[in-house]
């Protein structure tokens, strides 16, 4: 069995369900038309809802911040506020903040671009260049919560979430925070949807009305989902789940690396954590029953998302929770639809 | 070649060796060649007015690339192309096909990234841009790309990952690779960042006018502001057990390696350097040494006014105890900021300073700010021992790192 390391005390997401504090409930969802940008026809994507930070955190600024921004400083809220904890009472210094992204501030940057474009580079907009770093969402979760431990932002194709867990649960491992604020997501911007667009890889449930089909292409989402992870026994609080281990790899070996990180165990349930491409959901379904060895206990990622096909694995993880699975081991799976996997085993209390 | 004396006793498995360096650099190739340049006091930076119409400045440019072996046929970026070149000289002689290799990590840093393929008129029609051939520019795009181009390049099959922390990143990257290491999550690590030059950051500095027009002139009273250069540097990193094991060249050890963040501004440096003031102190402390063993420090220095006061505070507070001031250089008055690349480039540099005892001065120092803990090294480059080098990086974002390397004397008492 692998020693257990961090437990996750809160959880809080923006995400298409809305703003909220701890697990989500029970409620499919489907996508919604775009109108944030001029398209050719109906266009279709999973979508947060226009909602005021500061109504949900009161006192939170967000002017001229990217909205992933805006988005991991109220999800981190929440999820502080679901874990019980006091900042004012925790060394500041201690607590340390891993936002995993895949693209990173792509509205801002895209701002950016929109501002040369109209003036010429040499009299672009100051505003959204900073603001649009990849590091803006950490770095403005810090300086809400004057968190001054280690504040890292890592991007992984596939994997942003699973990695931005693997970091943090490291960071506690290593002694070089008490406390980690865990977050991951992505904004949907018109020039992010165009290019999934233009590459062919969009279900056909984007361009119509009709409920969501298996089929080709996926439907993309956007939100950001947070965590609080400490050192399990750190405070006698209840734990969603115990963080033991976790491996990603681009293209590696998935069974021999998963099943070494399981010591022999077998986990009683795997959570599928993929995109809703068909590649990746089927491989990932696939991988899933060659390391459990059957195919019972094993949730599908598009169930377990609840219409959601295309999110981060931590909204896959907190969404998996809400479902109350039985206790015992489970692995968190994903598979990018190449060779590239992410495996997180978890202990459900 | 080396020459420090304070020894390490230390338990190998936990122990963390840089074993592979790999640069790319306005000097050329190679750490020798960014040795030789800089030793000769070569400045890098050269007045510049062709990345778009209006631009006028210095900045330092990676000129002569080399080609690309064994390329594939993807799209690569500028700075995927500078941390491919890079990564290839770190690894050397490494056999590409080894277990060893196929299961590491690469673990890179960029700000940059692919954004030098992107053109401004994707904001207004991304579709048509992308159909007019921008679609397989915009895959390089996401900050990833760097670490998976290295990782497909090399055959490098572990975790890859971009580690995102402004100018931090690359020193991040590296502290975060020797994580993973303690972790057992991979054999090896190949960690370092890269950046190349490009409108987009060129632009974004001049907007926020942090660009000093002519060659910089970090810490000194009259400075004003930062100039951008290019690069990439690469690091293979391994635990000394598995270093010694294969009878690999340890170039230097990884003693200490911290990360802080302000929580101040998501722009400007805390005032008095707190941030990076416990960043350094965390990394000594790491190391288990006080700043007395410290033989340099590697600074960010960027030149601007904000960052150098703050970090000359972060000094005076982190080097208090210190018996004697502290001595200080930035290597960016020589080939300017290459920013997802410096904390990489610069770490190189405290490790020339450990295995040459050489200390590099700051070039155009001549009025520097006034500290009575801080030893400004201007002027020739300085002959001593240097037991401990510490390189110090800080970003947008309040984001600070602090490294420590010292040589590969061991202890007879070693696990």
């Amino acid at each position: 069995m692998t020693p257990t390391l961090a437990a996750i005390t809160g959880i809080g997401s923006v995400s298409p369900y809305g703003p909220l504090a701890g697990l989500i409930p029970p409620c499919a969802l489907e996508p919604e038309a775009i109108t944030a940008w001029p398209t050719s026809g109906l266009r279709r994507a999973f979508l947060v809802k226009p909602f005021r930070p500061a109504s949900v955190v009161p006192g939170l600024k967000t002017r001229r911040l990217d909205r992933l921004s805006a988005w991991a400083m109220v999800a981190s809220s929440l999820a502080i506020q679901d874990a019980g904890i006091d900042l004012s009472q925790e060394d500041r210094s201690r607590v340390a903040v891993v936002f995993g992204t895949g693209l990173g501030c792509a509205e801002l940057t895209e701002a950016f671009f929109h501002s040369a474009a109209a003036h010429g580079w040499s009299a672009t907009d100051p505003s959204p260049f900073p603001e649009g770093l990849a590091n803006a969402p950490a770095s403005h979760v810090a300086l809400w919560h004057e968190a001054r431990g280690p504040n890292v932002t890592v991007g992984c194709k596939g994997f942003a979430g699973e990695s931005a867990l693997i970091q943090a649960a490291s960071l506690l491992r290593h002694g070089l925070a008490d406390l980690a604020i865990v977050l991951a997501g992505d904004t949907l911007t018109r020039a992010v949807y165009d290019w999934y667009e233009v590459a062919g890889l969009l279900s056909p449930s984007c361009f119509n009305s009709e409920p969501l089909a298996d089929g080709s292409g996926f439907v993309p989402s956007e939100g950001v989902a947070a965590l609080v992870l400490e050192p399990t026994g750190r405070r006698e609080v209840r734990a969603y789940a115990h963080f033991s281990s976790g491996r990603w790899s681009a293209d590696g070996e998935a069974v021999e690396t998963i099943r070494q990180m399981l010591g022999g165990s077998v986990p009683s349930i795997t959570i599928c954590a993929s995109n809703g491409a068909p590649c990746a959901t089927s491989s990932t379904s696939a991988l899933a029953g060659e390391i459990s060895g059957t195919s019972s206990g094993i949730v599908p990622a598009q169930a377990a998302a609840a219409g959601l096909t295309d999110t981060s694995a931590l909204l896959h993880l907190i969404l998996a929770l809400s479902g109350q699975p039985p206790s015992g081991q489970a692995l968190l799976l994903g598979t990018s639809g190449e060779n590239g996997f992410a495996a997180l085993l978890l202990e459900l209390p | 070649m080396i020459s420090g004396r304070l020894t390490l006793v230390t338990d190998s498995r936990k122990t963390i060796v840089v074993t592979g360096v790999g640069v790319v650099s306005p000097y050329g190739l190679g750490v020798d060649c960014l040795q030789a340049g800089m030793f000769s006091g070569k400045c890098c930076l050269a007045p510049t007015n062709d990345f778009y119409p209006g631009f006028v400045g210095s900045t330092a440019q990676v000129s002569g690339l080399p080609p690309l072996q064994n390329e594939f046929g993807f799209r690569y970026s500028r700075s995927d192309r500078l941390a491919m070149v890079a990564a290839r000289d770190a690894v050397g002689n490494l056999d590409y096909e080894s277990n060893a290799l196929r299961g590491s990590g690469v673990f890179m840093a960029s700000t940059v990234a692919g954004l030098s393929e992107i053109d401004p008129e994707i904001a207004e029609n991304p579709s048509a841009w992308y159909q007019r051939g921008g679609l397989a520019r915009a895959a390089s795009y996401p900050p990833a790309r760097v670490a998976d181009a290295v990782g497909e390049y090399l055959g490098v099959r572990g975790p890859r990952c971009a580690i995102s922390a402004a100018c931090a990143s690359s020193a991040m990257a590296i502290a975060l690779a020797a994580n993973m290491l303690l972790d057992g999550a991979a054999p090896m690590m190949l960690a370092g960042g890269s950046d190349a030059l490009c409108p987009f950051t060129l632009s974004g500095f001049n907007s926020l006018q942090a660009l000093d027009p002519d060659p910089c002139r970090p810490f000194d009273r009259n400075r004003k502001g930062l100039n951008l250069g290019e690069g990439a540097a690469v690091f293979v990193l391994e635990t000394l057990e598995r270093a010694e094991a294969r009878n690999a060249n340890v170039l230097a050890v990884l003693r200490g390696w911290a990360m802080t963040n302000d929580a101040f501004h998501s722009t400007a440096p805390q005032t008095e350097g707190n941030g990076l003031a416990d960043c350094m102190r965390l990394a000594m402390e790491m190391a288990e040494v006080s700043g007395d063993n410290i033989g340099y420090v590697n600074a960010h220095g960027t030149g601007t006014p904000l960052n150098d006061v703050a970090e000359t505070s972060a000094y005076e507070t982190a080097f208090r105890e210190r018996k004697r001031p502290i001595p200080v250089s930035s290597t960016k008055s020589y080939f300017g900021h290459c920013l997802g690349a410096a904390g990489a480039l610069e770490a190189v540099i405290a490790i020339i300073a450990v295995r040459c005892g050489a200390l590099l001065p700051t070039l155009r120092l001549a009025d520097p700010i006034e500290s009575p803990s801080v030893d400004w090294l201007r002027g020739k480059v300085l002959r001593q021992e240097v037991p401990l080098a510490m390189s110090v990086s800080a970003g947008f974002g309040g984001s600070n790192a602090a490294l420590i390397f010292g040589n590969g004397q061991f202890g007879s008492g070693r696990g």
